[in-house]
C-alpha cells in the first residue's frame, strides 16, 4: 500500500519539478486512518488552496485526489511560474488557473503511476478549487463520499521545492470499496511470479 | 458552577461530536458542517454539536453526527439538566457548498442547515440566528458564561457575533 503511495506522489514530484525547473524533495508517503471526529489535528482551520479530483475510470466514484498548498506557498508557486515576486497579495485568477493546471499535471502523474502499477485505469475528473480553511474543504470532501464512513484513510505526501520556499503535499482518499480494490489487485501482483 | 473564566482554553468540538456545559466551546473550519449552538438565557449553560449529515437513517452509535438526531439529543441533555424550553435561545452557522464542480447535486450543507431547521420546528423551536450557506468556511466559538455569545470567523476574518 505504502509502494502505492509511493509511486504516485515520486511521478507527481517529478512533474512539479520539472514545472519549477528546480529540486523538489518527497517526504516518506504516510497512510493516516484518521476518525472523522480528529480530523482537525490533522487538517486545522489554516488557508489552503485545494486542487481536488474525484477518482473515475474503473471505478466510477473511487474517491478523491488533493492537491494541498497553504496559501503562503501557493502564492510563491504562482509567482515563480508566472514570473511575479510579490508575495504579499490575495490569489486572483491567473493565480487559480495556475494552481488548477499544476494540480491537474500532478494528479494525471500520479494516477498514472498507481493505474500502471495496479493494472487498472483510475482517471482524475475535472478539477474543483477551494482556497479557503483547509478543514472546511476536506470535510465536505468526508460529508460527500459515497459510502458514509467514520474513519477516513489518507495516503499523503510532502513535496517540498527548498529554492522557493514552497510546501505542498499530494493527498489520496479512497473510498471504501477503492481500497478493496487496491489490496485485491496488490495481492494477486504479489502472488504473480 | 454556572460561570467558567472567558480566557479559558475552548473544549474542541469535532465532527459529530458534542458538548453540553458552560465552557467555551468551539467547532473549527465547517464546510458543509453545521455548528449548532443551543444557549440557555436562564442558567447561562448550553450546549454545541457538530452536525456532517442530515439523516441517520437509524444508526445510533454517533448522534452527533446527523442532524435528525443530534437536534433531540440536545434538547434533551438540556431539558434533563433543568432547562426550560422558553429560556432556549438557538444558532447556527455552517452549511456551506465548498466545491463548485461536485457539490452541487449533493448540496449536502443546503440539506443539513434545511434539517435542522425542520426538526427544530417539530419541536416548536426556532433559530434566534443563522450564518449558513454560500461557499466559505467558518470557524464558531460559543461562550455560554458571556451571556451565550457566539462568533463566526471566516479564513480571512475577524470573528464577528452572530
Amino acid at each position: 500500500m505504502q509502494e502505492l503511495g509511493n509511486i504516485g506522489a515520486a511521478h507527481a514530484a517529478t512533474t512539479l519539478s520539472q514545472m519549477l525547473s528546480s529540486t523538489v524533495e518527497m517526504s516518506v508517503p504516510k497512510i493516516k486512518v484518521v476518525d472523522i471526529s480528529e480530523l482537525a489535528e490533522h487538517i486545522g482551520e489554516e488557508p489552503a488552496a485545494l486542487v481536488v479530483f474525484e477518482l473515475q475510470g474503473e471505478i466510477p466514484h473511487g474517491g478523491y485526489i488533493i492537491f494541498y498548498i497553504s496559501r503562503k506557498s501557493a502564492v510563491r508557486l504562482t509567482n515563480t511560474m508566472l514570473g511575479l515576486t510579490d508575495t504579499d497579495r490575495p490569489l486572483n485568477e491567473m493565480d487559480e488557473s495556475a494552481l488548477l493546471e499544476v494540480g491537474n499535471i500532478m494528479a494525471s502523474a500520479f494516477l498514472d503511476a498507481t493505474a500502471e502499477l495496479l493494472g487498472f485505469v483510475m482517471l482524475p475528473s475535472p478539477p474543483s478549487l477551494a482556497i479557503d480553511m483547509a478543514h472546511a474543504a476536506m470535510q465536505s470532501l468526508i460529508a460527500q463520499m459515497q459510502e458514509e464512513i467514520d474513519e477516513v484513510m489518507l495516503f499523503s505526501t510532502e513535496l517540498v521545492c527548498e529554492e522557493y520556499k514552497i510546501d505542498s503535499d499530494i493527498i489520496m482518499m479512497p473510498e471504501t470499496s477503492t481500497l478493496k480494490t487496491f489490496v485485491e489487485r496488490l495481492e494477486n501482483l504479489m502472488k504473480a511470479p | 458552577m454556572l460561570s467558567a473564566p472567558p480566557d479559558k482554553a475552548p473544549v474542541m468540538i469535532g465532527i459529530g461530536e458534542y458538548h453540553v456545559g458552560c465552557e467555551p466551546m468551539m467547532a473549527i473550519g465547517l464546510g458543509s458542517c453545521i455548528g449548532l449552538v443551543i444557549y440557555d438565557r436562564e442558567r447561562h449553560t448550553g450546549a454545541m454539536v457538530h452536525i456532517m449529515l442530515p439523516d441517520s437513517s437509524g444508526r445510533t452509535d454517533r448522534p452527533g453526527k446527523y442532524a435528525d438526531t443530534a437536534v433531540p439529543l440536545l434538547l434533551k441533555q438540556l431539558f434533563e439538566s433543568g432547562s426550560r424550553k422558553t429560556a432556549l435561545v438557538i444558532k447556527m452557522a455552517g452549511g456551506a457548498c465548498m466545491f463548485e464542480y461536485f457539490g452541487n447535486n449533493l448540496n449536502i450543507g443546503e440539506r443539513n442547515a434545511e434539517r435542522v431547521r425542520a426538526i427544530l420546528a417539530e419541536n416548536h423551536l426556532s433559530l434566534a440566528a443563522e450564518e449558513v450557506g454560500g461557499r466559505i468556511g467558518r470557524t464558531v466559538s460559543f461562550f455560554p458564561a458571556e451571556g451565550g455569545k457566539v462568533t463566526v470567523r471566516s479564513a480571512d476574518g475577524v470573528p464577528h457575533e452572530l
